[in-house]
């Protein structure tokens, strides 16, 4: 008890000069809400290490899954105002939430200090190899035609291709596919490629090499101007649906209440990162797209989150409270 | 010779100076941290992925299939040492292996995995380089229903498991099956059977059940019949095994080493059922299948064997599909991705260097990690030695780090305490824990498929049988489960086998 | 709770309860297979072209239960059938509470205490454990796995929660 004790009184002690001025003293801890290899992780770890790079301390990677990536939001909500705590919060987390979980324990309009967006990955329609349509016009009007009989795969409830598969089927007049789960993209992307369902919705980064490869097709690309990492691909404005534009997008956020300083450091940290050349490159590669000077910074990503809880709550609580 | 010219373009990539330490590094990385008990493959990778960012493409991904290898036969060694299995492949180990440790034998088990994971991954690796592409195409066969029917003829194996009771293991089997329905459910986001506790919300993990109900049920065992733990003590037996075991194990190695790569293909997890399934085979046709549970060389041989090459095999859909498998494929397309190479079907036209490289340093890797291990096998038995008041609170804080580090989670270790406390249950119920950790494997994956096989058939079942891949499956289960049914079959069934 | 505890590995014996051993799996199955049929109660069946959450849940406990009670019922019947082992205290009290120390400690106050406690008190669970070496090996072992998981690794595990 003794022991137990005095280590408390101990880290009370060393904590208090650690505050203010100098920050950061020691590592920084980056909650992300999904396990290690996806695509939140892979850009908070993009971003991770220039920022270690430019604060001077490392900036260390905490995957805490569960929940559709709400059960480590929760956790980064709680934790103390001090900077010493981040999340890389995303659409899912900081937009559908809500809707898709009674229960939340935070509000992620208010329970957050909003740093910064850090890069978004569009979304993408995409169908198996020999669907009979060409061109998104032909998709929607095939999707109207088959009525249920349409297949429709997402990597379970609450995934990105989960939400935007709901919100395109909203958006589709006279279409009704049937909902296919699978326990994550690569097994839904599986049997997309051999053919068992018909078409999904997922970010660019999880399916680009499959268009490229010509294992599936893609329809149209849902963000206002192509990416360079499929050029060739109309954008769902051209193509016919230009309601339809989403974007899996990652944000910094600290905790509620961080102070002035610590978030203004934070936040210089992060567009350097974004705009490091090597980060640039990698945010590239996988189709990521990083925002303009007007994008960045906490109050951009806090009118974000107000419109992305605006567009998805009511339109996500509709589309399964009818089913 | 396509092949030829290919292979060695790819050992011209693996075999350069820097590439040969880094697989070397790796592996033994990956051996030393996956050695530690309650750390298994999917931890270990995630926690070395870091310390290959700073390095060139090929080289990081030859190091992390190095870290691979390296953590894959680490938690081997575990499963034979201490009992502790840190993955689903490594619980079958466990059964003769562990047996074999306390009979002394542990050189000679760890001797023999070393062996012949190295002979399997041989062939897996030129398998791979042979046959690829054309198998990746034999795989998209598998839809739902398939595997379905095939993660029926799994739990049918896992009765074999089975020392004891047949019947009380099929219970053990449905027990599993039960605990992994809990979590949300995957179409609906309906919570089942969490009580409320928001993390049971994403099921049950494998690691705390696992650490659990083996482990530390393991260790609570020990202590209370303290005449068996001596024994790992007092006799250490021989570092190698003999030539005649060696003999012994040859026809093991190859069963198992085409049983695990032909499962290890299919994109949906089928590696999980590759050691199951050898050990199934190798006592079933074995003269005295008596002797599997209690120390059975060959049931040490056969399955490592599957288990290796399936964990090379696995590789095949993630580098010439670009879709991982199983969770550790997941986390080597993360990896790749932060290097800038997303895995699709044109890695292989479009990257040549790295896809070849990639190949041949399987192979380098395997054969580092018998460089590595059949020395290092010493060292392992000399830990047996520790007196065991001071081995299993040492066991304790690595599992208990090793639970924790998964999901940075106290409550995962919270589970633990519970499932410890179950395991111990089960142990004096004469439960045995094998057949449930395979129920609960599977019972996942099968849930899945089953519900989509019904949404793609809409509400048919035919589709089972209609289906000739998945009417094929079904009917070697059903087969099986005959045989083990009518012991009498078994004087017939040794002729059809004895050739 | 230590109150207990000292209580609890003065007493040599377990608890022996002079059931068969059948009697007592069958039961434990049939106590798990309600627990999930009345957990699961609201859960829907749904239908066979959209199979419900309930479906799977219910239909493998119940199997469990009717399982349970075949065992049971032949336990019952076979006069000869093994006894019930005994459960003893000390190991599984002991150890559990270990794991509970580090579960507790972890995010509170930090490796440095959670690991020496865990293995501490996990230590207790054998009657050989000698007091001065155990403290000095937990304390070797937690500087150990601090310098491999926290300095090496660089993994996120806090070594004084809140600080480092």
């Amino acid at each position: 008890m003794k022991r137990l004790l005095g280590a408390v009184i101990g880290c009370v002690v060393f904590a208090l000069p650690a505050f203010a001025q100098n920050y950061p003293t020691r590592p920084i801890s980056m909650i992300v809400p999904f396990a290690a290899g996806g695509p939140t992780d892979i850009i908070a770890r993009i971003v991770a290490e220039p920022m270690s790079r430019i604060l001077g301390q490392q900036v260390i990677v905490e995957n805490v899954a569960g929940a559709g990536g709400t059960t480590g939001i929760t956790r980064g909500a709680g934790a103390k105002p001090d900077g010493y705590a981040i999340m890389m919060g995303h659409m899912g987390t900081h937009g559908v939430a809500p809707a898709l979980f009674p229960n939340l324990k935070y509000n992620p309009a208010t329970d957050f200090t909003p740093i910064g967006l850090a890069a978004g990955t569009p979304i993408i329609i995409v169908a198996k190899k020999n669907h009979p349509a060409t061109n998104l016009k032909e998709f929607l009007a095939w999707a109207a035609k088959e009525g249920n009989k349409a297949n429709q795969a997402y990597a379970g409830n609450a995934s990105v291709s989960h939400t935007t598969g709901i919100l395109l089927g909203t958006m589709m007049p006279g279409a009704s596919p049937t909902l296919v789960p699978y326990t994550g993209t690569g097994p839904a992307l599986n049997d997309l490629v051999s053919g068992q369902v018909d078409f999904m919705t997922d970010q660019i980064v999880n399916v680009v090499e499959q268009i490229r490869g010509g294992n599936i097709k893609a329809f149209a690309i849902a963000t206002p101007q192509r990416s360079p990492a499929l050029p060739d691909l109309p954008t769902t404005k051209e193509a016919g649906l230009p309601q339809y534009e989403v974007s899996a997008w990652n944000a910094v956020f600290g905790p509620k209440g961080l102070p002035a300083d610590v978030t203004a450091k934070l936040q210089d940290a992060l567009n350097k990162a974004l705009d490091d050349p090597n980060s640039k490159k990698r945010f590239d590669d996988l189709g990521g797209v990083v925002p303009g000077p007007d994008g960045r910074g906490g109050p951009a990503l806090q009118k974000l989150v107000e419109s992305e809880l605006a567009r998805w709550v009511p339109a996500i609580k509709a589309a399964t409270g009818k089913k | 010779m396509d092949l030829v010219n290919n292979l060695a373009q790819g050992f011209g990539v693996a075999l350069t100076f820097q590439n040969i330490g880094l697989c070397f590094l790796g592996c033994m990385i990956g051996t030393l941290i996956g050695v530690l008990p309650g750390v298994g493959p999917i931890a270990t990778i995630a926690m070395l992925l870091p310390i290959t960012f700073g390095l060139p493409p090929v080289g990081a991904l030859i190091m992390l299939a190095g870290i691979y290898y390296g953590a894959q036969y680490g938690g081997s060694t575990t499963a034979i040492l201490v009992n502790i299995p840190g993955e689903a492949t490594a619980v079958v180990t466990t059964l003769d292996g562990h047996q074999m440790a306390k009979q002394g034998r542990a050189g000679t088990a760890l001797g023999v995995a070393a062996l012949g994971s190295f002979f399997a991954g041989t062939v897996a690796t030129l398998f791979i380089a042979a046959m690829g592409e054309p198998l990746t195409k034999l795989a998209q066969l598998f839809g739902p229903a398939e595997y379905f029917s095939l993660m029926v003829m799994g739990l049918v194996f896992s009765t074999v498991l089975a020392q004891g009771s047949v019947y009380k293991a099929i219970l053990m089997v449905l027990l599993g099956l039960l605990l992994s329905t809990i979590g949300t459910d995957l179409e609906t986001g309906q919570e089942r059977i969490t009580m409320g506790i928001q993390n049971l919300s994403d099921g049950l993990d494998f690691t705390p059940l696992a650490m659990g109900i083996f482990g530390f049920a393991e260790i609570l065992r020990n202590l209370d019949t303290p005449e068996a733990r001596d024994v790992v003590r007092s006799a250490i037996g021989r570092l190698l095994p003999s030539m005649a075991e060696i003999k012994q194990c040859i026809p093991p190695v190859l069963r198992g080493t085409f049983i695990g790569g032909l499962l290890g293909i299919l994109p949906g997890n089928g590696a999980v059922l590759g050691p199951f399934a050898s050990y199934t085979v190798e006592k079933k046709i074995a003269k005295d299948p008596s002797r599997f549970g209690k120390g059975a060389i060959e049931g040490v041989a056969g399955p490592e064997s599957a288990n290796n090459a399936g964990a090379q095999t696995a590789f095949i859909p993630l580098l010439t599909l670009g879709i991982p498998p199983n969770a550790v494929m997941a986390l080597m397309v993360g990896a790749m991705t932060i290097h800038g190479i997303i895995p699709g079907p044109q890695v292989m036209t479009k990257n040549p260097d790295l896809f070849w490289g990639m190949i041949a340093s399987m192979w380098l890797g395997n054969a580092m990690l018998v460089i590595i291990n059949l020395p290092l096998i010493g060292i392992w038995v000399k830990l047996l030695k520790v007196p065991y008041r001071m081995m299993f609170p040492a066991i304790l804080i690595f599992c208990c780090i090793g639970i924790y580090s998964v999901n940075n989670a106290m409550e995962d270790v919270l589970s633990t305490a519970f499932f410890t406390f179950v395991g111990y249950l089960l142990i004096k119920f004469g439960y045995e824990p094998a057949p449930m950790l395979l129920g609960f494997v599977l019972g996942k994956l099968m849930e899945e498929k089953f519900r989509q096989a019904m949404i793609l058939s809409r509400g048919s079942f035919m589709t089972f049988v209609e289906r000739p891949v998945s009417a094929v499956l079904l009917a070697i289960a059903f087969g099986l489960l005959i045989i083990a049914a009518l012991p009498s079959m078994r004087k017939k069934r040794e002729e059809v086998f004895a050739e | 709770m230590s109150d207990q505890g000292a209580g609890e590995h003065k007493r040599p014996m377990g608890l022996t309860i002079p059931v068969a051993q059948d009697i007592a799996a069958g039961l434990f199955l049939i106590l798990v297979g309600g627990f999930f049929v009345y957990q699961g109660r609201d859960l829907p069946m749904g239908s066979l072209r959209a199979v419900g959450p309930g479906m799977l849940p219910r239909a493998v406990a119940l199997m469990l239960v009717v399982g349970g009670a075949i065992l049971l019922l032949m336990a019952l019947l076979d006069k000869k059938a093994p006894r019930l082992p005994t459960f003893s205290y000390r190991g599984p009290f002991f150890i559990i509470l270990g794991i509970l120390c580090f579960a507790f400690l972890i995010r509170t106050v930090g490796l440095v205490a959670a690991g020496p406690a865990a293995m501490i008190v996990a230590s207790y669970a054998s009657s050989e454990t000698r007091l001065i070496e155990t403290a000095i090996f937990s304390i070797i072992m937690t500087g150990f796995c601090i310098f491999l998981f926290k300095y090496l690794l660089n993994l996120p595990i806090p070594v004084i929660a809140n600080y480092w």
